[in-house]
């Protein structure tokens, strides 16, 4: 940042420093040195809140409470960057609840998409874009699943969700029906990815128990109702829907195996954990074992999470999976996993062993007793200061309001995590990046997007009950960076799956752009590629995915901006 | 029977010395007795009959009153000998639980109440106390005690260990009270080098640090030192698991499976040796005992079985 103009003339002729100081000193007279010196001394931390009245986001989640405790309450909801109208600027998309056999708001609760004003302000245009809903929503997925360039949105409901397409012109129109993508029951995460490699976005949608208000069960604490412990309620398969290409999806759950293994999906990433170019599902399920979805071709899939390492806590229990990603955390060539779970379970980072095994080191990276008494859900890994290492944020809060009188040590509202890579594992940063990680918030989504376009990955987090927080990045930028946005032409459009690569002398990275992660929400399809104090990248590697494959590397690479490259062109936009 | 002792007390007395001499008779004389209060009658008939009566009803009801009779009349040695007689024969009879219940917390109050009142101040004393606190969780009171009796006599056996899983136990332990903990498990190993218990403590510990050949080392000690202490195996075998000596794993945790079969962590454990080691099938036998064990939901839709009852927050 360049110094402010001082606003006034040293004056004429040579003018010494001395004189310069004692010019200065006497017109402030002493009296701003205090003012000075705090500025001076102010801590810089990564991140900082923009309030409502800075950012125009005034809407509030609400959940509707209520004293019968339907469990859907105390689970959303998600949220979402996205550039709905492709200008080059991050917009906004939050979920909400709404009418449904248990709750049925007077007046009517609405979802909420706001426009990127390019100026650190957002506009609500919810209305006239047509995706304020009314059901119960949960999850948010974005994709361009017909490729016509514009990203429409899957919103993920309790009792049934709904896909928008995108009409290009700043509205959407509800296409659930004709697409077939309602999922009726209780849908949580969805992710948009390309299982079968034919350049199409399919979509998978993790569904939670069986559920509705005649099953609702009484549960009690303190000899108050509270809400139940998922283990209640009966386990059901999750969906996935092959992209027809017409507009319309085919339900491959059965056929694909995916709906054979009944669990209580919450979080799901579309990830390669065998490197076979294929893209695998892991997904998290609260109180049973989470599942490992590997890709076999042909359409089909093979659950090894136990096999694996990733279905249970190390002793073996099922625990309350709820969050999920995947990176290659470790710079090792092969995609690491990570879930979130409840207290008293702490989180899990799963490293990839490189022959579908994977070991939880959650310990000595001082995730596990970080997260010990926390319950976790919104999580991304991401480069938040653009050292080249992936950094990991959580989003944390119990889902039961009456935990405080059961544990005295497990809060009801917590603070977020931040956990720093070095290149030598991650450490726990929290405690000293500032305020932000200091507030505690009843968080459940999370989404990861440069919404200021300064190269710097802000954040947004979806809370229960509340107003979303969205958090600016305000180190990133202090390092070199190159934005990346994908367009697959044969493969799939938004390049899900897409491993780039690069150096910029002696930092060389990999990267590989998944499916999805965090919690009911999603992220900004850009790629930001850290690079440090270097100011030249050396090259740019992109393999794209199946059915492509093709291999394109760049050099004379801009840094500091975002820069399009499409499929197959000869020099990047 | 009752309709025999619906009289006072004296005239239940007459009945009864009326009554033909056969030992069942005798036997319900003596309970119709107890029943009615006069215990001080009842009770030699009831210890003589136990011998004779062989009417299997007859027996579950003469070890019912006849507890309930001794404890009253505080005759230990009584009630020991009517306990011994329904926890043999009746092991899993509702009644005779309920009265084991009752009677052994009132032999260890009672026996509480004689140490208190007869040595005060003894070590023994402290020792009770400090557990009694322990198991109201109040630990830092506990804590105090363990180390009053230290400090008499540092040497006693079993209290520094006592004093370490106190430590471990508190809910929001600083963070120095790990190592503090380890000092005291490492100071009872000098004073009793056969603390298996110890030993364990410390491999948990270290496993917990990741020091994994430290763990192993605790372990294994712990499992030579008490051969019938499966979770000692399943320590080792874990931690084996953690070094990736799959192959080394196998042997404790094949143990701690046959020590403690329903323990689902060593099913697991064992699981993740064979496969890790490239025994997929016998992985896959332990992974469903497992499975079998923790009744687990997720998986293939024909294994899942019915929900669990409500009343649980989450």
């Amino acid at each position: 940042m360049k110094a402010p103009a001082l606003g006034y003339s040293l004056g004429p002729g040579p003018t010494g420093r001395r004189d310069f100081l004692r010019g200065i000193t006497g017109t402030f007279a002493f009296s701003a040195l205090p003012r000075f010196a705090r500025a001076v001394m102010q801590p810089v931390y990564p991140f900082e809140e923009v309030f409502p009245i800075t950012s125009g986001i005034t809407w509030k989640h609400t959940a509707g409470h209520s004293p019968q405790k339907y469990l859907p309450e105390t689970t959303g909801a998600g949220c979402a960057f996205l550039d709905y109208d492709n200008d080059g600027w991050m917009d906004i998309f939050l979920v909400n609840s709404g009418k449904c056999d248990f709750y049925d708001p007077s007046p009517p609760l609405r979802n909420a998409l706001y426009r990127n004003n390019r100026d650190g302000t957002f506009t609500d245009v919810t209305e006239k874009a047509g995706v304020a809903a009314g059901g119960y929503g949960q999850g948010v997925a974005v994709g361009d699943y017909d490729a016509d360039g514009f990203p429409d949105i899957y919103v993920a409901q309790y009792g049934r969700s709904i896909l928008y397409h995108n009409n290009g012109d700043g509205t959407f129109t509800d296409v659930t029906e004709k697409a077939g993508l309602a999922a009726p029951g209780w849908s949580s995460s969805a992710v948009w990815f390309d299982y079968d490699n034919d350049g199409r976005l399919d979509l998978f949608v993790c569904r939670f128990v069986d559920f509705d208000k005649s099953k609702n069960l009484p549960c009690t604490a303190d000899n108050k109702l509270g809400y139940c412990i998922p283990h209640l309620y009966k386990p059901m398969s999750s969906w996935l829907f092959h992209n027809n290409g017409d507009g319309t999806f085919t339900d491959v759950s059965k056929s694909s195996g995916i709906g054979k293994y009944l669990g209580k999906g919450w979080g799901v990433v579309a990830t390669d954990i065998n490197n076979d170019g294929r893209m695998d599902l892991f997904v998290s399920n609260d109180t049973v074992a989470n599942f490992l979805f590997v890709n076999r071709g042909q359409g089909t899939f093979e659950e090894i999470g136990q096999q694996a390492g990733t279905a249970y806590s190390d002793a073996g229990r099922p625990r309350s999976g709820m969050g999920v990603d995947s990176a290659d955390f470790n710079q090792d060539g092969w995609m690491d996993l990570f879930v979130a779970n409840i207290d008293h379970e702490a989180y899990s980072l799963y490293q990839n062993n490189h022959d579908e095994t994977f070991d939880d080191i959650a310990a000595p990276n001082g995730i596990a007793s970080a997260s010990k008494l926390m319950s976790g859900w919104g999580l991304k890994f991401f480069d938040y200061d653009n050292d080249g290492n992936l950094d990991l944020m959580i989003a944390n809060g119990h889902p039961d309001d009456l935990i405080e009188n059961i544990y005295e040590n497990v809060k009801y509202r917590e603070p977020l995590l931040l956990f720093h890579n070095s290149g030598n594992g991650l450490k726990n940063v929290s405690a000293e990046s500032g305020p932000a990680f200091a507030k505690p918030m009843s968080a459940r989504g999370l989404a990861i997007g440069d919404f200021n376009n300064d190269g710097a990955v802000d954040v947004l987090v979806s809370t229960n009950n509340e107003a979303p927080v969205l958090l600016r990045n305000t180190i990133g930028s202090q390092n070199h960076w190159l934005g990346l946005k994908l367009v697959g032409k044969k493969a799939n459009i938004d390049a899900v799956g897409a491993r780039i690569s690069y150096q910029a002398g002696d930092l060389k990275r990999s990267r590989m752009k998944v499916g999805g992660g965090s919690y009911l929400s999603s992220h900004d399809p850009r790629l930001v590629l850290g690079i440090g104090q270097h100011v030249k990248i050396d090259w740019l590697e992109i393999i794209w995915p199946q059915p492509s494959g093709l291999k394109q590397r760049f050099t004379d690479l801009p840094i500091d901006r975002y820069i399009m490259v499409r499929e197959g062109g000869e020099k990047w936009e | 029977m009752l309709s025999v002792v619906s009289a006072g007390g004296s005239s239940v007395a007459q009945s009864v010395s009326n009554a033909p001499a056969d030992a069942s008779s005798i036997a319900r004389n003596a309970m119709a007795l107890a029943e009615s209060g006069h215990c001080s009658e009842a009770l030699p008939s009831l210890r003589k009959s136990i011998g004779p009566v062989k009417d299997k009803e007859l027996r579950r009801k003469i070890g019912l009153d006849g507890v309930r009779c001794a404890m009253t009349l505080h005759q230990t040695d009584a009630t020991l000998e009517f306990l011994h007689l329904l926890t043999r024969e009746f092991p899993q009879d509702p009644d005779a639980l309920y009265v084991a219940i009752h009677a052994y917390s009132d032999l260890s109050t009672s026996a509480s109440q004689e140490l208190a009142r007869n040595a005060p101040s003894s070590y023994q004393a402290h020792e009770l106390l400090a557990e009694s606190f322990e198991t109201q969780g109040k630990w830092e009171v506990a804590e105090k005690e363990y180390r009053a009796i230290l400090k008499k006599d540092p040497s006693l056996p079993g209290i520094h260990f006592r004093l370490g899983r106190a430590l471990l136990s508190k809910p929001n332990p600083g963070p120095d009270v790990a190592s503090e903990a380890k000092q005291e498990f490492e100071q009872e190993l000098q004073i009793d080098p056969k603390n298996a218990g110890a030993e364990y403590v410390l491999g948990e510990l270290a496993r917990q640090n990741q020091v994994w050949d430290e763990a192993v080392k605790r372990f294994s000690r712990a499992a030579k030192l008490d051969p019938q202490f499966g979770e000692a195996f399943l320590g080792l075998g874990a931690s084996l698991i953690s070094e990736k000596q799959y192959a080394e794993a196998i042997v404790p945790l094949e143990t701690a499976v046959r020590l403690e079969p329903r323990n689902p962590d060593a099913h697991y454990n064992l699981a993740m040796a064979y496969t890790r080691a490239g025994r997929k099938q016998d992985g896959e036998k332990e992974f469903a005992i497992h499975r079998r064990i923790i009744g687990n939901e997720a998986g293939p839709a024909e294994a899942a079985p019915s929900t669990n009852q409500p009343q649980e927050n989450k």
